[in-house]
């Protein structure tokens, strides 16, 4: 396939503080997604997807629940003798202490990164929620001949720190950048996804090595004047998590047929760790409306403009709307939640409510009971 | 080999099912969909796998093209293994001649060489046509507890179904002292599941013998048992209590799939400790929309419901639009229910299509004679017509066109 000549690189906890409720206890890449996924499962799939078949995933803190969720990669044909996934875990060469930014996570995977033998890397973090072409990404790379090709959108950006806006020629060259402090009008930001030559790349992180740089974006703006830089424009479903609330506002839009449409498509799946949960079960006097529900679920209660994840209970009289209930919870008899979300295996006692608003959900964290 | 399994299984998927009509045109039996994301044989792998068993050899003969894509490596019941795991086996030519396994004894035959390989102390058969969860590990235990030549599973069945199994008469003891097969007037009400445990070195020697033998139908029931028996080996029952199910007819496919929606009837799929591992297609969660209503029923991956479901098992990725109704029905995989259709005491196979206001079955209440009554039955990837009407017991093989 065409992009089998291109090195996968996935930085798990890449942005982990935008969303410090759920990722406590798990990576950026681990935040459990669209009733039985999880963040990583997007660029994994995507990279799979466009046949790239070495993948590299940079972890740096609390990746335990990450590397049970990909395990050693067979869920995305990824487990093999040659090439495959493997997991890159902090290493501290002497002198260096805790791996900071992103350049010192890469830097110390470069012996990994020039064993590949690949012409090209792909970079990306894991809160960008989209089927992207890859393969078309890199056939758009190769076409220009460029050094460094990045993704972007056209729209109003996330409410992110450090957001990139690209600035490109009429051939699609970037010839600026700048970050972001607009949050209004429709711009060209970066997805934080990008192609980029490997000798370049290894350069550049010799460079940022010996001069202390840690932000990799900010050492690719700095030479915008002397790579070739190109944008690749994305479109269709993209969005981007920087935020609870942006996590709960962009999980409801799944309820919507046709940006479910464009996420998951039968030419290109997402792959998912698979739990062999039993069909969900929907007993006598059930009422679901304007829902997703994952498998291994049983509802006896109502449920309204919510996601279930794998293995909910929801009891009799029980009554969820506009939440997110994750894996393995027990919502109790007469219980009520609107706007919540509730982390795994969490328990709710018979006769209890929870409620926000859809502009502030309440948050419950892992295995709490209340 | 590395280490030398204790017992092997020996699973026999070859048969046709042909009582099931359709919907063994182009699978075998054990391929057949069951329980919104299973296949049949789905059940004695994971009960292998789960009882500690991890060298499965899979006999297959008829249509084996969808049986063998889906066992593949055996994955999605860690089958896939570096000593021992899932091994399909066909008939082969041989310098003799090619053969066509004759009769289940047969089958094993043809395979002793498969099983030296791996000089098991023990061998258990299996068929792939059953639903039933069983720890074939406490078997085996009981198997050696009794010093026995031959373990044969078996359950008690209602006594007016009694006639239609074969039937063993069991002494205090647990050891078999008569065999009856499909007697008009049984003695006993205590039926064999064919399930079997043999000592490898006995069993190889009936086979060896029973193969010499002019005249023998090669089959383990009729055959290869009764010898033993006649020849005084320790032959033991070993009763089983739990939900078994013969899926080898439609009426008994719809019953045992409907099951699963009955609280009383012990068959928890959802057990962590004994989990049915299947294949599975790479779905979202399902969507049910604004307007549906969905009751007592199992949906699964993929699926986007917006009709009415009532006592129903769904597949992965069926699609009921709006204003369809599903009743008393078993969908496969990828079928589409189009908006007024009503599908009603049937199963549908994959990839079929029923086009709006398509009725298909019947409620055996609007029956003007009850005996006319029974599933229908449409096959994979037909299409019904706009409007269109199926009789309940019908079996659709080809497209209906619309009724206008």
């Amino acid at each position: 396939m065409a992009a089998n000549n291109v090195l996968g690189i996935i930085f798990s906890n890449a942005n982990d503080e935008v969303i410090p409720e759920l990722t406590a206890l798990r990576t950026m890449g681990s935040i459990p997604f669209a009733g039985r996924y999880r963040l990583i499962d997007f660029p994994l799939s995507n990279m799979v997807n466009a046949g790239i078949s070495k993948v590299g995933v940079i972890t740096k803190s609390n990746y335990r629940s990450l590397m049970d969720h990909i395990g050693s990669g067979k869920a995305w044909d990824l487990s093999r003798k040659r090439e495959g996934m493997t997991i890159l875990p902090p290493y501290n060469l002497p002198g260096t202490g805790m791996i900071k930014g992103k350049a010192d996570a890469l830097y110390n995977s470069i012996n990994y990164i020039e064993k590949s033998g690949k012409d090209h890397v792909l970079l990306t973090d894991c809160n960008v929620i989209c089927n992207m072409d890859y393969e078309a990404l890199y056939k758009a790379h190769v076409a220009n001949d460029a050094d460094v090709t990045v993704a972007y959108a056209k729209g109003i950006p996330p409410r992110m720190e450090a957001n990139t806006e690209i600035i490109m020629d009429e051939n699609s060259r970037v010839t600026d950048t700048k970050i972001l402090d607009c949050y209004s009008s429709d711009v060209n930001y970066s997805l934080k996804v990008m192609i980029i030559r490997r000798t370049l790349l290894e350069r550049l992180l010799h460079e940022a090595h010996s001069s202390k740089i840690d932000d990799f974006e900010t050492i690719i703006c700095n030479n915008v004047k002397h790579i070739r830089i190109y944008g690749y424009e994305v479109t269709g479903f993209i969005k981007v998590i920087g935020s609870l609330q942006s996590y709960y506002d962009i999980s409801l839009e799944l309820l919507k047929l046709e940006n479910r449409k464009e996420l998951f498509t039968a030419d290109r799946p997402v792959y998912t760790k698979v739990r062999d949960e039993v069909p969900a079960f929907y007993g006598i006097g059930a009422s679901v409306k304007n829902s997703l529900i994952a498998d291994g679920c049983r509802i006896e209660g109502e449920v309204e403009n919510s996601i279930l994840f794998r293995g909910v209970t929801v009891a009799k009289g029980a009554k969820i709307k506009n939440s997110i209930v994750m894996q393995g919870s027990f919502i109790g008899e007469n219980s009520t939640l609107d706007c919540v979300i509730i982390d795994k295996a969490a328990v709710l006692k018979p006769n209890k409510m929870l409620c926000g608003a859809s502009n502030y959900p309440v948050y419950i964290g892992k295995g709490i009971v209340i | 080999m590395a280490v030398k399994p204790e017992c092997i299984a020996m699973l026999l998927a070859g048969g046709q099912g042909s009582r099931l009509g359709i919907l063994t045109k182009n699978i075998a039996k054990p391929a057949v969909p069951y329980g919104g994301k299973y296949r049949i044989i789905d059940f004695p792998l994971s009960n292998c796998v789960n009882s500690g068993i991890y060298t499965v050899g899979v006999l297959t003969q008829y249509q084996p093209l969808e049986l063998n894509d889906y066992i593949g490596n055996g994955q999605p019941w860690d089958l896939d293994r570096a000593n021992g795991g899932v091994h399909i086996l066909s008939p082969y030519q041989q310098i003799k001649g090619t053969e066509w396994y004759k009769g289940t004894a047969n089958a094993i035959y043809q395979n002793i060489n498969f099983i030296e390989r791996y000089d098991p102390e023990y061998v258990l058969i299996l068929s792939g046509d059953h639903i039933y969860k069983m720890d074939y590990a406490k078997m085996l235990d009981y198997h050696k507890e009794k010093n026995a030549d031959c373990t044969i599973a078996m359950l008690e069945v209602p006594w007016e179904e009694a006639s239609r199994f074969g039937l063993m008469i069991v002494n205090d003891d647990g050891s078999i002292s008569e065999f009856e097969e499909k007697p008009k007037n049984p003695r006993s009400n205590k039926a064999s599941m064919g399930v079997y445990i043999f000592n490898w070195k006995k069993l190889r020697q009936y086979l060896i013998e029973d193969e010499a033998k002019e005249g023998s139908g090669n089959d383990f029931g009729h055959d290869v048992i009764p010898a033993m028996h006649n020849d005084g080996q320790r032959m033991f029952a070993y009763q089983f209590d739990g939900y078994w199910k013969d899926v080898g007819t439609i009426n008994s496919l719809w019953d045992a799939n409907l099951d699963l929606l009955n609280p009383k009837v012990d068959l928890d799929l959802n057990d962590d400790s004994w989990r049915i591992y299947s294949r599975s297609p790479a779905a979202p969660p399902h969507y049910i929309g604004e307007n549906a209503k969905v009751e007592n029923s199992m949906v699964t991956e993929g699926c986007e419901i917006g009709g009415n479901i009532d006592f129903s098992v769904l597949f992965a990725n069926v699609t009921v639009e709006e204003g369809a109704e599903v009743k008393y029905s078993i969908v496969m995989p990828g079928t589409v229910i189009k908006k007024g259709a009503v599908v009603q005491y049937s199963i549908v196979a994959e990839n079929a299509v029923i086009e709006e206001g398509a009725v298909v079955g019947e409620s055996p209440e609007n029956m003007a004679n009850v005996e006319d009554w029974g599933v229908a039955v449409i096959g994979n990837g037909v299409t019904i017509g706009k409007g269109a009407k199926v009789e309940p017991q019908a079996m659709i093989d080809s497209d209906i066109g619309g009724a206008e």
